[in-house]
């Protein structure tokens, strides 16, 4: 028989397929043909992006031009404009606000056609590092509340380029999914006096049957209640509330374990399409103990249909039980 | 006189760009889809192009990488209805982004801009 199975931190239903768990050669989609052509983030079009913020280069090598190995520009049409003021407003029951803020794009490696399974350690530390560096800097500015860092990979995943890249959108406000783990986060922490995050992390290690893969610092595992096949969490063992102020010496070991599952994931699926997520604290909340940072890795293996939009309930075909045994195996 | 070459699939679109453009002294070079878009191009080497994104058959945005295969510089203006395509980090290989608007003040002054720094 199907579980029903409700997610302890938002309360979300889903429904576990337990009897024939779709297996990893049921769920391998076509991946996305190669477009080619002009890339505008390849080295040597340095001119088609705007100038770059942050960059790692060879000591000799000037900004905005050839001879870096990892670059984060501004979005050059974004959808979000860092000028003017919020001017926050009413319009009888409904809000509004200015369409303020800052959207980067951060080019992970020169190597157009470099993947998570080819990319070293040094390298995706080099990754991890400028999400950090960025959130600091952003950080700066009051008027942002909540930064999103993501990464898009694939057609299906919303990637319209295959050029290694991810992106951070800071935002005036707290998007409603953050806002939620945290209001559930929170309410088991006034009840409990624990993160519920770092029970989970207990529980999990405990029993370990829904663990992928763990360092000294990290783990990663599938959680109870995944709203889709093969999505996984990877959370820092000690409790950190803001990925900002997670301490520089944490990176190695967590490019170590993300690198580790993102490979395992490309061997068990065939490089499927996927997005990764930070969940992270608002700016302006940088100590919570009821908050634990963490990314949500979800291979793009099902489609969202009307069930879906309509109830909130999803259909996870595989049982992260499953999901992780494939995994570890991987 | 500058050359500006003009690609979008709806004819009353090219008409109206094509009047705008003349009365403000440009020699204005029209075409209707992405094959009629690259032959233009190769034929008469125009100074500024203003694309349509979304044309039947191979789209603006493959019209874009083409053209930059061969000419990394020359201007190209993405003219769409659609502020969707902002999210496609394609169209970085242009040098602007327009919203395709009755008034075309936006579209002149963006023309003026870059012309002038050539």
């Amino acid at each position: 028989m199907p579980e029903l199975r409700k997610d302890p931190i938002v309360g979300r239903w889903v429904i576990i397929s337990t009897e024939r768990g779709k297996r990893p050669s049921d769920l391998t989609i076509e991946p996305s043909k190669s477009r080619g052509g002009f890339c505008p983030l390849c080295p040597g079009n340095e001119d088609k992006t705007p100038p770059e913020v942050y960059s790692l280069r060879s000591n000799n090598s000037q900004p905005n031009k050839p001879g870096w190995s990892l670059r984060v520009v501004p979005n050059k049409f974004p959808a979000l404009v860092n000028e003017g003021e919020l001017n926050k407003r009413g319009e009888g029951i409904y809000d509004l606000m200015n369409g303020f803020g800052v959207h980067e794009v951060i080019i992970e490696t020169p190597v157009h056609e470099a993947n998570a399974s080819t990319l070293t350690i040094a390298e995706f530390t080099n990754i991890l590092l400028a999400y950090r560096e960025r959130m600091r800097v952003l950080k700066q500015d009051k008027r942002f509340h909540y930064i999103s860092v993501f990464k898009n990979y694939g057609e299906v995943a919303g990637a319209s380029l295959e050029h290694p890249h991810s992106q951070l959108i800071a935002l005036p406000v707290v998007p409603k999914q953050p806002l939620e783990s945290l209001a559930g986060a929170q309410t088991y922490f006034n009840y409990k006096e624990r993160c519920i995050y770092c029970d989970i992390i207990r529980q999990e290690l405990s029993s370990e049957i829904r663990v992928v893969a763990q360092n000294r610092d990290f783990l990663a595992f599938e959680p109870f209640a995944p709203r889709f096949p093969f999505e996984t969490w990877i959370l820092p063992l000690r409790h950190y509330s803001a990925f900002e102020e997670t301490p520089v010496d944490k990176f190695p070991t967590l490019a170590e374990l993300f690198s580790s599952v993102l490979k395992k994931i490309n061997n068990a699926l065939s490089f499927p399409p996927f997005n990764y997520m930070l969940h992270t604290s608002p700016l302006d909340k940088s100590e919570l103990e009821y908050d634990h940072w963490h990314f949500e890795i979800i291979p793009r293996l099902t489609k969202v249909a009307g069930f879906e939009w309509g109830s909130g309930f999803y259909i996870n075909p595989t049982p992260p039980e499953d999901a992780a045994r494939y995994l570890r195996e991987a | 006189m500058k050359r500006i070459l003009v690609v979008d699939d709806e004819e009353s679109i090219r008409l109206l760009y094509q009047e705008e453009l003349q009365d403000q002294g440009y020699e204005v070079i029209l075409a209707g889809d992405a094959e009629e878009a690259l032959l233009k191009f190769t034929e008469t080497n125009p100074h500024l192009i203003i694309l349509d994104i979304k044309m039947p058959g191979r789209s603006g945005i493959d019209v874009l990488k083409s053209i930059r295969e061969q000419a990394r510089d020359v201007p190209i203006i993405l003219s769409t209805a659609y502020g969707e395509y902002k999210q496609n980090f394609e169209t970085w290989a242009s040098d602007a982004y327009v919203v395709k608007s009755a008034n075309l003040e936006a579209l002149m002054n963006k023309i003026r801009e870059i012309l002038s720094c050539r």
